[in-house]
């Protein structure tokens, strides 16, 4: 197999809390996506899915394993990667603008720049008008557009994204999941975006990882043969919910129905 | 669109009783206290020894102004106000970056933390004898009875503000590369200025009463404490009274100033309204 753009092998990780039992999250976990790929990654909660992008994003160092993003390999922050979160991660006393030019501040970039800088991302996602406004006064979908573009303005390679519409009402994130294929073909980044949300991974992704329940391992990998641009009435294709029923075929026997069904 | 917009509107369509309710009800009461002590001496009549030891507020202003005319007071005041300036001022920037370190490093947190708290739990006073011997009777006593009040309460309360900062937002700062001082500017002092803001508060509070207490036991020979405690020696009422009020008056201004601190750094808050 010829070397991928984002490379994971055998990670493992087990947290070891202060007076409390250790948790194994990942063991001997892979996962390889090519460049410019959307991959997605579903599991049930808590096997370990948020572990492996702060991971990724060097933000927790594993015990084991080998990750590299092209070629690069990972050991801390990097300019390559950038995180979308699931609770958004704005800073409440700063503007939009400020929030977005975040990253470019931490690099040292003038004001005057930064404001340039961060224009295109904001007509991007669609925020032209807002630039003044604090978090607190935007709805949960603007608010990961800002989110989204803070991560898009460090001009990543890779786009981590952390169940960024799980808390967005479901017609917010049927408009969000179209706007993010949108720019993603706009910024043609590396995408690799978790979800617990079936039909979400199959509409944006090239392929999708099923991963097993805690300690966390990739089950099946299954493709996504389905054409782009996608739109919403792909979703009731007889295709597309074949694909649904296959995830959560390979899903089902992960989920822990003891406390009620998770997904 | 435009952000100001909205909140422009409602204000102006507020009459002016509910912009200064605060305000006005707080000025009421106080003109109510001081009428009603006004009038004590013509309502009760008071015993010979109860008169000497009564001062009417009319009494204690002309006190005041005696004291003002006669230019007696002002080198008290300053320097009254430089000891409680600086030792403020010391407390603040011993207790930030001290308070920040503690609350970012588990590790300096336990070793320094049992000392912290014990100290924290003995009553200033106690240290007074050791402070004269140390540093004399004079300014540096009191500087240092001030330090030793308003530094534990803001440095606690730093502390439990960086403690608490959001962990998420932590990371995402740190997702971008920033340092252990950007982390802190840029997520953890502003996540804990409330925190802050209150320890300002009690601070100023300890602050004001080392400055009293050092100069009614005998820290120093000047100061208004000093001028309040020989008053009282001598049973000048109106005086001591004056005194008060200029404690009074000092710790009302520098509320005032915490406020506007306050507002300074809450700009981006959603603006409070009464829902009643
Ligand atoms: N900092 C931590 N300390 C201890 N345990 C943790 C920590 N972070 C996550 N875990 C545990 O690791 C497991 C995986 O968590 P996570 O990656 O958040 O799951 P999810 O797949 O739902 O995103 C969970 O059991 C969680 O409780
Ligand atoms: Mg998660």
């Amino acid at each position: 197999m010829a070397v991928q753009y984002i490379e994971a092998k055998n990670v493992n990780l087990t947290f070891t809390p202060p007076n409390r039992m250790p948790v194994t999250a990942l063991q001997g976990f892979d996962v390889a996506v090519g460049e410019g790929e959307f991959v997605s990654i579903v599991g049930p909660s808590g096997c370990g899915k948020s572990t492996f992008l702060n991971v990724l994003l060097g933000l927790i160092k594993p015990n084991s394993g080998e990750m590299a993003i092209n070629g690069n390999p990972v050991s801390g922050p990097g300019r390559d990667r950038a995180m979308v979160f699931q609770e958004f991660g704005l800073l409440p006393w700063r503007t939009v603008l400020d929030n977005i030019g975040l990253a470019p501040e931490l690099r040292g970039v003038g004001k005057r720049q930064r404001r340039a800088l961060c224009q295109s991302f904001i007509d991007m996602v669609g925020l032209s008008g807002f630039e003044a406004h604090y978090p607190h006064e935007l709805s949960g979908g603007m608010k990961q557009r800002v989110g989204i573009a803070r991560a898009l303005v460090s001009d990543p390679d890779v786009l981590l994204m952390d169940e960024p519409f799980a808390a967005l009402d479901a017609q917010t994130r049927d408009i969000m999941q179209a706007e993010l294929l949108r720019i993603w073909q706009e910024a043609k980044k590396t995408v690799l975006f978790v979800t617990h949300q079936i039909e979400e991974a199959v509409y944006l992704s090239d392929r999708v990882i099923v991963m097993t329940k805690r300690p966390g391992r990739t089950k099946t990998i299954i493709d996504i043969p389905l054409k782009r641009p996608r739109d919403y009435e792909m979703r009731v294709t007889p295709e597309f919910n074949e694909l649904k029923l296959r995830i959560w075929n390979e899903l089902k026997d992960e989920i822990d129905t003891q406390g009620g069904p998770q997904l | 669109m435009n952000a100001n917009e909205t909140p422009a509107v409602e204000i102006s369509e507020r009459s002016f009783y509910d912009r200064y309710e605060s305000l006005i009800l707080g000025t009421t009461f106080i003109v109510l206290v001081l009428v009603i002590w006004q009038l004590v001496p013509s309502v009760f009549t008071l015993s010979k020894g109860m008169k000497l030891f009564f001062a009417t507020p009319t009494m204690v202003v002309g006190a005041l102004g005696d004291l003002i005319e006669s230019g007696k007071i002002w080198p008290a005041v300053q320097f009254s106000a430089t000891a409680f300036g600086v030792g403020l001022g010391l407390s603040i920037i011993v207790a930030l970056p001290a308070g920040v370190i503690l609350g970012r490093s588990q590790l300096i947190n336990d070793m320094v933390d049992p000392f912290i708290t014990s100290i924290n739990a003995t009553p200033r006073l106690v240290f007074l004898p050791l402070i004269l011997i140390w540093f004399g009777i004079g300014m540096w006593s009191v500087i240092v009875v001030v330090f030793i009040g308003a530094v534990f309460p803001l440095l606690i309360n730093t502390y439990e503000g960086v403690k608490n900062a959001d962990k998420l937002l932590i990371n995402v700062v740190k997702s971008y590369g920033a340092t252990e001082w950007e982390i802190n500017k840029l997520v953890v002092l502003p996540n804990s200025m409330p925190f802050i803001i209150a320890g300002l508060r009690l601070a100023i509070g300890r602050a004001v009463l080392g400055v009293v207490v050092a100069e009614f036991f005998g820290g120093s020979s000047k100061g208004i404490g000093v001028i309040m405690v020989r008053a009282s020696g001598t049973f000048q009422v109106d005086v001591v009274f004056a005194g008060l009020i200029m404690f009074m008056a000092i710790s009302l201004v520098l509320t005032g100033i915490v406020r506007a601190i306050e507002a300074r750094f809450s700009r981006w808050r959603p603006q409070e309204t009464k829902n009643y």
